[in-house]
């Protein structure tokens, strides 16, 4: 069935590229001159997500616009499938899930499916049918259903969205177009996101196909005592452990000598 | 003002964490408990992960304990004996917890289990500290004029005593069997790695009880074990699944001992029984709760498991 659907898609896809069956290289295309109000954001103590405003310049003016966040790198994850045991509801079987970014965020200047086929979609991975298609799942315990595949990918999505790390936005207002050439908009980048170099593509189509491609890249990393923390538990953990301890025993007995008569335990 | 914590790898408000650290150090303070019993679950209600909500509330107890018990060493109540005996049992159990932890999360399947302990634990203590602090209010209502029954002979202490692996202990100025206060320790040290907690609400009743040691003794020793077992919780933590953090803990450090001042004044103007029952009312809403998140459909079937055990 998913052969006959690759199948199907490869064909329509080549008699959409005029016959041609090779694969679409954003990269040949006219440039979209793109620039960000920051490319790097700093995690410090205070830290509460940011967020970067984007702006670009058309090449091909009165043309549609696709801009995807993804993270650079896809996670492997392992997500658990809760199910009744008794009167209880408990973990009863684990997925593994490849090729799912950590990210992935669109906004496009109207619904994605009024802007390219569906072929070019997957080609170009955007949007959630294009993710479904490249993600790959793997049952780790447990015992499969036939709805496990639509289940484990709508609860990822639904676990993603909370997290403000996906979201696909087909919306004008929030992807402002002046004159047809002129564009901004801005992407917020949540407190879950975590540290990586992250891809602002944009994407330029006329009439279904890709005229125009920029990329700008945006960093997210860990400073100071963030970053310290970070940095010491997970890659150095006795010396974290002793430290945690060590602190803690510390404040205590300070605690202790400001009110007096010891702690509360 | 929002706070970013490194290993839980969210952002939240900083008022909110001192706040409930504050309020849990107050009820402390009040019913002279450690309160990691209480601050695990309101950690994961606020949306802390589950896990490093134990661990770094092991961590915070080991500071909130380590003031008590040096004041109770210098007063000379810790039971050295007594409390490595405890001690060892302790670190026995809290490194079998730890892998516990680890192998469960894996699994997908460590917060149930951590509230299948939960509502075991707080249902029994629960029912058990309502019951009898209500038969106290009855009694003392009813027969103010008689004298209060003296505590029930120890027998499970005579029992035990005549255990093998006999020790003295001259600060409890008793003679018993090692294997119950090892035992104990084990079983305590397990539920300090499973759901961050100190496990003084079942050590003091066990050893003044059970072991039959002296009440000041059995805190002391209780306080001097929980600084260790809890050490050694917060290390293996550190260690095997790298969940411990120490910047929450130390922003509940200072809810929970500002909180712990003003409770511990509040409890001296209400009765014993009173403070009893109000304890048992909060500890028995919280068994509910965990009990109704174990029973009603969740609203996400589908969760994140960690890949190799970090954090985030």
């Amino acid at each position: 069935m998913t052969g006959l659907a690759t199948i199907l898609l490869a064909l329509s896809l080549g008699l959409w590229c005029g016959g041609e069956a090779r694969a679409i290289t954003p990269e040949v295309q006219q440039k979209v001159v793109t620039a960000a109000s920051k490319n790097l954001i700093e995690i410090g103590v205070s830290y509460r997500g940011d967020q970067i405003h984007f702006f670009g310049v058309n090449p091909v003016p009165g043309t549609d616009l696709i801009i995807r966040l993804t993270a650079e790198k896809d996670e492997e994850l392992k997500l658990s499938v809760k199910g009744t045991v008794g009167p209880f509801w408990m973990t009863v079987k684990q997925y593994e899930v490849k090729g799912a970014p950590f990210m992935y965020k669109i906004h496009a200047s109207k619904p994605i499916d009024q802007i390219i086929s569906a072929a070019t979609a997957q080609e170009l991975e955007i949007g959630y049918p294009a993710i479904r298609q490249k993600m790959q799942m793997h049952l780790a315990r447990g015992t499969a259903a036939p709805d496990d595949a639509e289940k484990v990918f709508t609860g990822l999505i639904k676990i993603k969205e909370k997290a403000n790390l996906y979201n696909i936005v087909e919306d004008p207002k929030r992807l402002e177009v002046a004159e047809g050439k002129l564009f901004k908009h801005y992407f917020r980048f949540p407190p879950a996101a975590s540290e990586g170099r992250y891809l602002v593509e944009s994407f330029c189509f006329d009439q279904g196909q890709l005229v125009g491609y920029g990329k700008d890249v945006i960093e997210i990393k860990k400073v100071g005592l963030e970053h310290w923390l970070t940095d010491i538990s997970q890659n150095q953990p006795v010396f974290f452990g002793i430290m945690a301890v060590v602190i803690a025993v510390g404040a205590g007995l300070l605690v202790g000598v400001i009110f007096g008569k010891g702690g509360h335990h | 003002m929002e706070i970013y914590l490194p290993i839980a790898g969210m952002s939240i408000n900083f008022f909110l964490v001192i706040g409930i650290g504050g309020m849990v150090g107050f009820l402390s303070g009040l019913f002279g408990v450690g309160g990691g019993f209480l601050l695990t679950p309101l950690m994961m209600m606020i949306g802390i992960p589950p896990a490093v909500a134990a661990a770094s509330d092991s961590n915070q107890i080991v500071a909130a304990a380590s003031s008590g018990a040096f004041a109770h060493w210098r007063l000379g109540n810790v039971d050295f004996k007594m409390g490595l005996v405890i001690l060892a049992g302790g670190i026995t159990g809290g490194t079998i917890g730890v892998q516990l932890v680890k192998i469960l999360r894996a699994m997908g399947n460590f917060e149930f289990v951590m509230k299948v302990v939960y509502v075991l634990m707080l249902g029994l203590v629960g029912s058990a500290m309502f019951v009898e602090s209500l038969r106290t209010i009855r009694r003392s209502k009813v027969e103010a004029e008689t004298c209060a029954i003296a505590p029930s002979e120890p027998k499970l202490a005579k029992m035990f005593s005549k255990m093998p692996l006999k020790m003295n202990f001259h600060r409890s100025g008793l003679s018993t069997s090692a294997i119950f206060p090892f035992s104990i320790g084990t079983i305590v040290g397990v539920m300090a790695a499973l759901l961050g907690v100190g496990g003084g609400f079942i050590m003091v009743p066990a050893m003044i009880y059970i072991i039959g040691m002296p009440t000041i003794a059995a805190i002391g020793t209780d306080l001097f074990q929980i600084v260790l077992t809890s050490a050694n919780v917060t290390l293996q933590q550190a260690f095997v699944n790298k969940t411990v953090d120490l910047l929450l803990a130390l922003i509940l450090l200072g809810g929970s001992t500002i909180g712990a001042q003003f409770g511990a004044m509040a409890g001296k103007r209400l009765k014993g029984e009173q403070i009893r029952i109000l304890l048992a009312v909060i500890v028995l809403a919280l068994t509910v709760k965990l009990f109704l998140d174990l029973v009603l459909t969740p609203d996400d079937l589908v969760s994140l498991a960690p890949a190799k055990g970090g954090g985030h």
